[in-house]
């Protein structure tokens, strides 16, 4: 029977306490480590390019998709360590865990190391699960603890195969085990045909990640239970934004993914400063957007000057959906029964 | 269509047959690809179909027509739905019907789906106010963790509800998620 056993929306009133709650949590444990507060534009002439996300047009501009690139422009103009509570936009993410708009909480720390963020993410899921507590009663429980899991370790575990995380599309497709190919390459048209070597492996690299998270990693996650996983160690393919190092035989970019009951809460990076290679990075999103057809977007040609000189400081930054965090903090598993949101849009 | 357009309750046309969203589900890991996981009944035949489709993809909208038609009676072989205005009765098998049986109260104003003029489903008033017929009453003290208790409607679906609604009350239901909403007083 559909929603059944559901434990349902929040109601109002525990909603509005646990939002006030959880906001202040938020602060506290950021400000108590030295973080500066910032607000920054909503509508930006420029949204991080991703291959996947698409932004909401608000001319001339958009509407920010995340707040990244303007908090690195702050930290290039010496703001030192900041956060950031921001609502965000991405056009036709809807579902149980996605919203069109929803808060991503972003900081920075400077002259610091992943395990930082990953101690920030810890302290803010325990307060946030505490302040949930004290108002929605015995809710839910915080997790005990958490693991520190590779990307490539994880991904053996549950394959068989070992990466070496900068494999072209082809190396990467002989070596997937049999049904995990099959599930990418489809024969369905698309990307992964194109003419471009830089957008077949960027686009191959891609899918399986979302395959194997689908398949393979959210079962693994489901398996640690009370536990919070940080997913380090990604594949330089898949880098993003953050610094890439070679070191015994793999080729590892320095980027963690926090889950915590199985929902990927947060996304942190070593920060990439060399601007050569991060126009490089955006130049080749912007050739698999369009070979998907993909909305084309300008490059933050603002943000690339500034890498530039003065440059962005030695930092670590991660971003972290608050809505779900709250969702999870009241034992629920739909985020429109804790957000306050009031309906449509 | 663009799958971004996808819903619970769109219709597809595929392999010659209409479809239709029965359950609905978006992920996206990481920066990672979306992936529009979906339930799908055959129109037609009532068969359910999983698939999976992934951001960029392109679908066909199926051409399904709807009529405005009462609910009359569950019979045997199926349920009979009425045009108010023409008075042309036509029968659904319960397949097609599906969960929607739930909420399907005589005179109950509903639409009926047609394809190549072949009646294939119904779409239901998206709220409906329905009559708890049996329910436990609500236990003190029990409030802080899970304050609802299970309750019959008048269509013999089971819901939960709040502790403090009684038999005999009514109260306004989400035809998409089968969730009590609220208290209907008078």
């Amino acid at each position: 029977m559909p929603g059944a056993l559901s434990p349902g929306p929040l109601p109002w009133d525990r909603r509005v306490a646990v939002w006030d709650a959880a906001l202040t949590a938020v602060r506290g444990h950021l400000r108590g480590q030295g973080l500066r507060e910032v607000s920054t534009p909503v509508r930006v002439a420029a949204p991080a390019i991703e291959p996947y996300i698409d932004p909401i047009a608000a001319p001339p501009g958009w509407l920010a998709t995340s707040p990244e690139l303007a908090m690195k422009r702050l930290l290039c103009r010496g703001s030192g360590p900041i956060f950031q509570l921001s609502h965000v936009f991405r056009r036709a993410e809807v579902g149980d865990r996605h919203s069109e708009e929803f808060h991503l909480l972003e900081w920075y720390r400077v002259d610091a190391g992943l395990a930082a963020i990953e101690r920030d993410v810890e302290a803010i899921v325990a307060a946030v699960f505490a302040a949930a507590d004290a108002i929605d009663h015995g809710a839910e429980r915080a997790p005990g603890r958490w693991l520190k899991a590779s990307f490539f370790e994880v991904f053996a575990a549950t394959t068989g195969v070992v990466l070496r995380g900068d494999e072209d599309d082809g190396a990467l497709r002989e070596r997937l085990p049999a049904g995990l190919r099959a599930q990418v390459w489809d024969g369905r048209p698309g990307p992964l045909d194109s003419a471009d070597p830089g957008v077949r492996s960027l686009s191959a690299w891609t899918a399986v990640f979302s395959a194997w998270s689908d398949g393979h990693l959210g079962p693994w996650l489901s398996g640690q239970v009370g536990v919070g996983v940080h997913l380090g160690e990604f594949p330089a393919a898949l880098a993003a934004l953050s610094q890439v190092e070679v070191r015994g035989g793999r080729a590892v970019a320095h980027r963690v993914e926090s889950h915590v009951g199985g929902v990927e809460l947060a996304n942190g990076y070593l920060e990439l400063r060399d601007p050569a290679e991060q126009r490089r990075r955006f130049v080749a999103v912007q050739a698999l957007r369009g070979a998907l057809g993909a909305p084309g977007l300008p490059l933050d040609e603002g943000f690339l000057a500034e890498l530039a000189g003065p440059g962005l400081p030695a930092c670590v930054g991660v971003a972290l959906g608050l809505d779900r965090l709250v969702m999870l903090a009241c034992g629920r598993r739909r985020l429109q029964d804790v957000t306050l949101a009031l309906g449509a849009p | 269509m663009d799958v971004s357009e996808l819903r619970k309750n769109a219709k597809l046309q595929m392999d010659g047959h209409p479809f239709v969203v029965t359950e609905f589900n978006f992920v996206k890991p990481g920066k990672g690809q979306g992936l529009y996981k979906c339930k799908l009944k055959n129109m037609i035949t009532g068969a359910t179909i999983d698939r999976t489709w992934r951001s960029g993809e392109r679908l066909e909208a199926a051409n399904v027509e709807s009529r405005r038609m009462q609910f009359l009676f569950a019979g045997a072989d199926g349920f009979t739905f009425m045009d108010s205005e023409n008075y042309e009765q036509v029968e659904l098998s319960s397949d097609l019907v599906g969960d929607d049986r739930n909420f399907l109260l005589e005179q109950l104003e509903v639409e009926v789906l047609f394809y190549n003029n072949r009646p294939v489903g119904v779409t239901l008033p998206s709220h409906i106010v329905l009559k708890i017929v049996e329910s436990e009453p609500g236990v003190k003290g029990d409030s802080a963790n899970n304050p609802t208790k299970l309750a019959t409607l008048e269509t013999g679906y089971k819901i939960q509800v709040p502790l403090f609604v009684k038999e005999g009350e009514r109260v306004k239901i989400d035809t998409r998620s089968g969730e009590y909403i609220e208290r209907v007083n008078g």
